[in-house]
């Protein structure tokens, strides 16, 4: 059943369309902290951690937006009712659902920092360990990420509307992700900041945006060590099995409801 | 596998749309008729355990549908065709059964396979199995629907409305495949068009308000129009004093069938009624005020 659930999301136009176009806006507008700015003797690792960073300041936005619709569609088609007619439960469903689009949809977010890896090797760094790090960069600051935001993109179209979710999650990720520490209290630069600030960090040997700052919630926001990042990835994962866990007897409240 | 309900109540909100169904279906086919809004479909959908009951029991094949244990033990051996089914259109006949028999868990997958093909084979769709089902028509997808619920072999296939919508020859192939379903199963058609059920069943029940106000034999519920059927040609206006099931216009005028229990028009003659005009004819009993007539 995951293999379906894959299938119906990786054959989604909007994903591809949504990764391509920010995969190209995001290197356009990289600014001087971008991956094109770092020096030619810069390890591949730290190379691929920028790259990784680079795509996680946006394309998560995106496929928030795309995953929104996953578990609301099926009222949509007119397909609950057959679905509620089999025997596994709702929760199971949903949990095989999460694990088959966050999967799908994180195909095209490795396929860029291939393509990214393959850009570096063939513009100047020609050190073949671009092409390792890629998968491990991917897996360490945006897949987390991918994976904390599909789980509340999936569910909490069960609460809210799907656009009115859209809107309150572009609101979100700015401001949990990007909204400077002493600004407003925020997530921002926290151990559970889905941009990946924290493994950004640690790949690349700097502090990639407010990891480990002061200001409001400081104490969300530990050094940035081995063990933060690792702490990070562990917090997003658990996390995100809070709206998971929900899903069901929301599910099962919509039933009896009828 | 038999199905019993007693006392069967749902409600919406302010709304009752069930009101203390009792109903026993055997084995076969069997069509449960009535208008749109009559409780068909909340019905059909506490059969199908998609639906909780507000009150009452239903039991299908000794399992209590108001437990999870109960309605998990019936949805394994269930086939549901709801009213209006939606599909994935992303996915192929093919890959969507597949889908869904992974869901019924028919885990051995030869066997699944195989069975696909069988079941495509059996509603004419073997040629498309592969193709995408965002170009289906509403008849293709319906063959999809019933091809996704016989996945399993169930034991008891319940349809819902499951020719509304088609065009006539689809509707044909349609009840015939529904027909060649009862052998060994049980088959419930809820359908407000009654020349479905008098094309396929042997037995049925007529809901209304919420209510099951009828359960027998189809020829039972022919008889209520028994001497109350009556035909007329003429090229003035239509008869009055009953209703009028059909009228086709002819050189000579329009003929005209009509339900009335006394003569509607001095010229009308006395006919055999057919399945829709024991119907109407039952309805109109219903609607004077009769709580309830069953031959059973």
């Amino acid at each position: 059943m995951i293999r379906y659930e894959f299938l119906m999301q990786i054959r989604k136009r909007s994903l591809w369309i949504t990764t391509a176009i920010l995969a190209v806006v995001m290197p356009l507008l990289q600014g001087n902290r971008g991956p094109s700015s770092l020096p030619d003797d810069m390890s591949a690792r730290a190379v691929m951690g920028t790259w990784a960073f680079l795509f996680s300041i946006l394309l998560p936005i995106g496929f928030g937006t795309v995953l929104a619709d996953r578990l609301v569609r099926d009222r949509r088609l007119g397909i609950v009712g057959l679905l509620d007619s089999l025997p596994v439960g709702p929760g199971a469903r949903v949990l095989r659902r999460y694990v088959g689009s966050v999967a799908a949809t994180a195909v095209p977010g490795l396929a860029i920092m291939m393509a990214a890896a393959v850009f570096e090797l063939a513009t100047g760094r020609h050190d073949p360990a671009l092409l390792l790090w890629a998968p491990i960069a991917f897996a360490l600051v945006m897949l987390p990420g991918l994976a904390f935001i599909a789980a509340f993109a999936l569910v909490a179209p069960l609460v809210v509307t799907a656009p009115l979710f859209r809107v309150l999650f572009v609101g979100y990720w700015f401001w949990g992700n990007m909204l400077p520490t002493n600004f407003l209290p925020s997530l921002t630069g926290s151990l559970i900041a889905p941009i990946g600030d924290y493994p950004a960090s640690w790949l690349t040997g700097e502090r990639m945006l407010w990891a480990g700052d002061d200001g409001w919630l400081g104490f969300l926001r530990p050094d940035v060590t081995g063990a933060t990042a690792a702490l990070s990835i562990a917090l997003l994962l658990l996390v995100a099995l809070v709206p998971l866990a929900a899903s069901g007897p929301l599910l099962a409240r919509r039933r009896v409801a009828g | 596998m038999d199905l019993k309900i007693s006392d069967l109540r749902r409600r919406f909100g302010k709304v009752e749309a069930l009101r203390g169904v009792d109903l026993e279906i055997p084995g076969g086919m069997f069509g449960l008729l009535g208008a749109n809004g009559a409780g068909k479909t909340t019905l059909m959908r506490i059969i199908a355990g998609v639906l909780p009951p507000t009150s009452g029991l239903a039991i299908v094949g000794g399992n209590d549908l108001s437990t999870r244990e109960g309605r998990v033990a019936v949805q394994r051996r269930l086939g549901y065709l709801p009213q209006d089914v939606g599909l994935y259109p992303d996915l192929t006949p093919v890959e969507f059964l597949d889908y869904v028999g992974l869901l019924k868990g028919l885990d051995d997958k030869p066997a699944r396979t195989r069975q696909i093909g069988e079941l495509l084979e059996m509603v004419g769709l073997s040629d498309v199995g592969r193709r995408k089902l965002k170009g289906f028509s509403g008849g293709m997808r319906r063959r999809v629907g019933i091809a996704q619920a016989l996945l399993g072999d169930p034991s008891i296939v319940v349809v819902d409305e499951p020719t509304a919508g088609l065009d006539p020859e689809e509707r044909i192939r349609f009840r015939t495949v529904l027909a060649s379903l009862a052998g060994h199963r049980t088959v419930i058609l809820s359908t407000h068009v009654v020349e479905d059920v008098a094309q396929t069943c042997r037995e049925t029940a007529v809901m209304a308000g919420g209510r099951v106000m009828f359960t027998g034999p189809v020829t039972d519920l022919v008889r209520h129009a028994e001497g109350a059927t009556w035909e007329v040609t003429t090229s003035g206006p239509a008869p009055t004093g009953g209703v009028v099931v059909s009228a086709v216009g002819r050189a000579d005028g329009t003929h005209y069938r009509v339900v009335s229990p006394s003569r509607p028009d001095p010229e009308a003659t006395p006919v055999a009624p057919t399945l829709e005009e024991g119907y109407v004819a039952f309805m109109q009993t219903v609607s004077a005020g009769a709580e309830r007539v069953g031959s059973s």
